[in-house]
């Protein structure tokens, strides 16, 4: 018999703690490095105030902020919810006719480039100001992405496996599901992710331009009464919420994709 | 006479691609009875491959009619091939062919789900085939934590599973190192013999269609067309040790003749 390499399940889920710490270590040293730098230079806080200081000062008005961050990280979930299966779905719809695929490529890819936040003054006039419609902008500037790599894998499969499959005779289904499906979720993923950062790019640029609501809205306002420490604050609350999304999607991915390294 | 397992009558396979059309195969007759292991061989682009896709239904035929068991299967255009038809034949591909998204077992079950072969009988044969292979322990590992000898047997028995009458073979072994494709055709001659099927086995290599088959059917390019068909009259059960002796030999060196006007250098 020839040998085979024993299964290695035990050295998978066994964690290099190194990979945990180091990233750990990289932000603790640039924390340290901003503050010594920062006021051994005597950067002023309009420029860039000292990490303590944005901790400090953002808890201190984390009250006035909270409204915000639920509103945005309300907007973006859902928007984001509702993206991953328009664009899967889209994308499923499209890959069924290789025409389809071909015309709708330039077109997906336009959509992608188009920043959604010049629409907003034109929805504004369709549709009023209701701030819960920033959601349409973070669906239509998230939907392409995932469209465009879901796509991509779609149209990437092996003519061997789909000889299997009619081999054996398998329906469309059955060979959309099991294989066509399957050979595409790591391109899946690669679109969903890139989709939690096309969320969170449009709901702050949208309430940059409608205003009134939200953490892009309390970035203007703490920056126009000299609130520094809050500003920067809040850009570190966005990062955090794009941060958790993409992670919980990665954790998602690797219990899913078993197959890829 | 024997109505015929596989008959081929004057099947013509044209390509049509955008800038050029492809004669693949042209007029292309053969019958096989019930329980033969039979070779095609010769040098890729011939359209051998082709045969056996058309047979199998993977592709369609232009011209002429492919019958199994005396009933004509290829139905013409896009029409899908009956399941009762397909399920008569296993399919073997040049690379393991497995999904890796699947565990090995779940690899070697996939014709049982799509022919929807359910219950106890089916799984335990699933079980038999991976141990008659050496494959039981690697059950629920990932195709590619295994490595390619082991992929091909699962390929094998896949191909098997849902307990075909016919295998068709697509240089199965091709892909393989020399020793272990020496101990894979020994171990499928073993399987031929307990099970008695119907084997098409494509190959362009001469030693392993003396060695194996029965009856070889030689294929030239430019189209694709049978140049002859040779009779092996050696004894059974087939041995390695048999490629020394000068009947062996001289099946080789008659078959090299055929063939010989093509550079072998540039097959492989």
């Amino acid at each position: 018999m020839a040998q085979s390499k024993p299964i290695t399940k035990k050295k998978k889920k066994e964690r290099d703690p190194k990979r945990v710490i180091a990233p750990l270590v990289v932000l603790v040293l640039i924390y340290i490095g901003l503050e010594v730098g920062l006021r051994v230079f005597q950067v002023p806080s309009y420029v860039l105030p000292t990490p303590t200081n944005i901790l400090i000062e953002t808890a201190a008005s984390f009250s006035i902020i909270l409204p915000d961050l639920l509103f945005t990280l309300k907007i973006i979930c859902i928007g984001f919810c509702i993206a991953i299966p328009s664009g899967i779905l889209l994308a499923a719809l499209f890959s069924q006719f290789d025409i389809l695929v071909k015309a709708m490529q330039p077109v997906v890819i336009w959509l992608v480039i188009t920043p959604m936040i010049t629409l907003i003054p034109l929805m504004t006039l369709w549709l009023g100001t209701d701030p819960n419609l920033r959601v349409i902008i973070v669906i239509i500037q998230a939907t392409p992405i995932i469209c465009l790599n879901t796509l991509n894998g779609f149209t990437r499969v092996e003519q061997e496996k789909l000889e299997l499959a009619r081999s054996v005779g398998a329906t469309k289904l059955q060979t959309f599901v099991s294989i066509i499906f399957m050979n595409a979720l790591p391109q899946v993923f690669t679109g969903i992710k890139l989709g939690c950062i096309f969320s969170t790019i449009g709901a702050v640029s949208a309430d940059f331009v409608s205003r009134g609501m939200g953490l892009g809205d309390r970035i203007i306002k703490f920056t126009k009464y000299s609130n520094f420490e809050e500003s920067y604050g809040c850009i570190v609350l966005i990062a955090l919420i794009g941060i958790t999304l993409y992670t919980i999607v990665e954790l998602i991915e690797k219990r899913i994709v078993l197959w890829k390294k | 006479m024997q109505t015929p397992k596989i008959k081929f009558d004057h099947v013509t396979k044209v390509f049509e691609t955008r800038s050029q059309t492809i004669v693949a195969v042209k007029d292309y007759s053969m019958e096989i009875q019930a329980g033969e292991f039979i070779s095609i061989l010769g040098p890729s682009g011939c359209g051998k491959s082709t045969l056996i896709r058309m047979l199998d239904g993977i592709i369609d035929t232009t011209e002429g009619d492919i019958f199994i068991d005396g009933v004509k299967v290829n139905l013409g255009g896009k029409k899908k091939m009956p399941p009762e038809v397909l399920r008569k034949m296993g399919f073997i591909f040049q690379q393991p062919n497995m999904l890796p998204w699947y565990t090995v077992r779940e690899n070697v079950a996939l014709p049982l789900r799509v022919f929807g072969l359910k219950g106890k009988e089916w799984e335990d044969r699933v079980d038999e085939l991976m141990k008659m292979v050496g494959l039981e322990e690697y059950a629920n590992a990932r195709p590619s934590e295994i490595s390619g000898g082991m992929l091909q047997r699962a390929g094998v028995i896949r191909a098997m599973v849902h307990d075909p009458e016919i295998l068709l073979m697509d240089e199965p072994f091709g892909a393989l190192d020399e020793l272990t494709r020496e101990q894979m055709n020994m171990e499928l001659l073993d399987i031929w013999q307990k099970t008695n099927k119907t084997i098409i086995f494509i190959t362009h290599n001469i030693e392993e269609a003396v060695l194996l088959s029965s009856r070889v059917y030689v294929m030239g390019t430019n189209p694709g067309h049978l140049v002859e068909t040779v009779t092996l009259d050696l004894p059974r059960p087939r041995e390695l040790s048999m490629i020394t002796q000068s009947k062996f030999i001289e099946y080789r060196q008659k078959l090299e003749s055929y063939i010989g006007e093509i550079d072998l250098s540039k097959i492989k």
